[in-house]
């Protein structure tokens, strides 16, 4: 009896135990985000504003704004988007639904996508430099540096959509040939939006890297801070402006941190409107069908 | 219902992005054009040097990039930058390249004004700042700890200093790191035992306005700006525009404006040395 007690008593404490390193784990997780923003917070605040925000930088970034950087941040990832997306969810529905998981074709692409994905970003700069800017004469543009992070971004989009599209059940697929749909309308009009989710995810986190880039960009897209005039024209990327500011430019530390939070604060906001838009789909989908 | 409402979504969103592309390829119009590449410690400068001439000159564009100095030479020499920025002086095989100075950039160390040090030669210096003396009293101070204060990585002061001492980021034992100038002569004049190195131009002028810092002499050459301009301050550097030949038409006029009047300012602002051009 007493024996059957203390083990009781045992379990009890090894499962409170294993409760708080798990609730220890989230909290060191959310501290680590809370101290990253209350430290750009205290650094950029103040020197926030809404002139901050419209207006090109002057001064080396230390006066003016980050106007123009954050239309050409934004320029670059809608050309990194348009050229990226397509392709990466095409290939993704190739791998998923047309090639067997055992096939030669599918395993080199897969392997392919694999080393894109572990190539570091310099790399890609690199590459980008060689290929788009000097052997296609696109010279340091907008242009250039959105195609060199679609390059980029590609691994990402192509293995979450893949695995996206892997977790819907195969009895889905049975059905609608069953019910004699084509496999392509049973791709286009049950798969994807049931994987919606997880292609938004995927989406988000090729957003996140793309945003977050420095090293990719400062041979592509440029080190320009004008207003862009055209997609030829080279422009500054957010993130490359906030390395500039704290690596280069003496007295540049209040606009760097300023700029920090306003691209933490864009990402936030970018993640959470997709979300937002996709839980909405999802909803209306399984409402109105 | 909901299908067309999507198509719909998906139409506004091509819309948008053909719109986006198209109008504003429509909108590139090609004007006088200027490329430059190089050394990150002078694309701030030249940045804001261009973006003067260009309010002066409407019709013309400067693109400055960046990449290291080595890359500015690269671009120079296989003709995809017009001209190149480079923060030291041209090497011997570098002679095929023509070089036009547009600031200079000093150093100089710096010691709270109630140290009693006035001097430190070279050996002091670097067994300071590697760890190996660490009180004032070894070298003619009071007795006390010093405090070594370094720059962050990838500043250019710390590059300028590293290269004088002959010696790695990796073998120096700081006890503050610090960002910008402004930063580090807080710091040293807050602390009597601390030593620092800043750029010589924002030094001078705190020291002017009776923050406590001095600043010591290095090879028994007076750390003033005045000896940075004239080549003797050992710890200094020229900051230069290279071109592959002779610059003819905007990039000459561009380079001339660089070396003008009309900049010093733009040059103190980012604590370098102007240069004296008749």
């Amino acid at each position: 009896m007493l024996k059957i007690n203390a083990m009781r008593w045992r379990h009890f404490y090894l499962d409170r135990l294993v409760q708080v390193f798990v609730y220890l784990a989230v909290l060191t997780i959310c501290a680590v985000f809370l101290w990253i923003l209350i430290d750009l917070l205290r650094g950029g605040f103040a020197h926030l504003s809404w002139n901050f925000l419209i207006e090109s930088p002057r001064d080396a970034g230390r006066a003016g704004g980050i106007g123009s950087i954050l239309v050409s941040t934004i320029l670059i990832l809608l050309v990194a988007l348009g050229a990226a997306l397509p392709l990466a969810w095409t290939t993704a529905a190739l791998l998923a639904e047309y090639v067997s998981t055992t096939s030669k074709f599918g395993i080199v692409v897969r392997y392919s996508l694999q080393v894109l994905a572990g190539v570091p970003s310099i790399v890609f700069g690199l590459f980008g430099n060689a290929f788009f800017s000097i052997y296609l004469g696109l010279g340091f543009s907008i242009l250039s540096g959105g195609l060199t992070l679609a390059c980029m971004v590609l691994p990402i989009l192509v293995s979450t959509a893949e695995a996206g599209l892997r977790a819907v059940p195969d009895s889905y697929r049975l059905s609608a040939a069953a019910l004699g749909m084509t496999r392509a309308a049973t791709l286009i009009h049950l798969l994807l939006p049931i994987a919606a989710p997880t292609l938004a995810a995927g989406l988000l986190l090729g957003i996140g890297r793309a945003v977050a880039e420095t090293a990719a960009l400062l041979f592509t897209s440029g080190y320009v801070d004008r207003m862009p005039g055209s997609l030829l024209d080279s422009g500054r990327a957010l993130a490359l402006h906030i390395f500039d500011l704290s690596m280069n430019v003496p007295g540049g530390d209040a606009p760097a941190y300023a700029s920090a939070l306003v691209l933490v604060a864009m990402l936030l906001c970018i993640n959470i409107f997709a979300m937002k838009l996709v839980q909405n789909w999802q909803r209306r989908r399984t409402i109105l069908e | 219902m909901s299908m067309s409402n999507n198509k719909k979504i998906l139409l506004i969103c091509i819309m948008f992005i053909v719109f986006v592309f198209g109008g504003l390829a429509c909108a590139y119009a090609a004007s006088e054009r200027l490329v430059l590449t190089g050394s990150s410690t002078v694309a701030p400068l030249v940045g804001e040097i261009a973006r003067r001439f260009e309010t002066m000159n409407p019709a013309v564009r400067i693109d400055v990039q960046t990449g290291g100095t080595s890359r500015g030479i690269n671009d120079t020499r296989n003709g995809t930058a017009d001209i190149g920025m480079v923060s030291r002086a041209l090497k011997p095989d570098e002679t095929d390249l023509h070089a036009f100075t547009i600031a200079l950039d000093g150093i100089s160390i710096i010691l709270h004004a109630n140290n009693r040090v006035t001097t430190l030669n070279k050996q002091q210096i670097v067994d300071i700042y590697t760890g190996k003396i660490t009180n004032w009293k070894s070298v003619d101070g009071a007795d006390a700890r010093i405090t070594v204060v370094n720059k962050a990585e990838g500043r250019s002061t710390l590059e300028l200093f590293l290269h004088y001492l002959v010696l790695k980021n990796s073998q120096i034992k700081p006890h503050a790191i610090i960002g910008d100038n402004p930063q580090g002569i807080k710091t040293v004049a807050g602390n009597p035992n601390a030593i620092g190195y800043v750029s010589i131009g924002a030094a001078e002028y705190e020291a002017e306005r009776g923050v406590p810092i001095k600043l010591l002499p290095l090879d028994g050459v007076d750390a003033a700006i005045a000896n940075v301009r004239n080549g003797t301050f050992p710890l200094s550097r020229p900051l230069n525009l290279i071109t592959s030949c002779e610059p003819q038409g905007l990039a000459r006029r561009f380079i001339e404006f660089a070396r003008s009047l009309q900049t010093h300012d733009l040059v103190e602002a980012l604590y370098f040395v102007p240069v004296e051009v008749n």
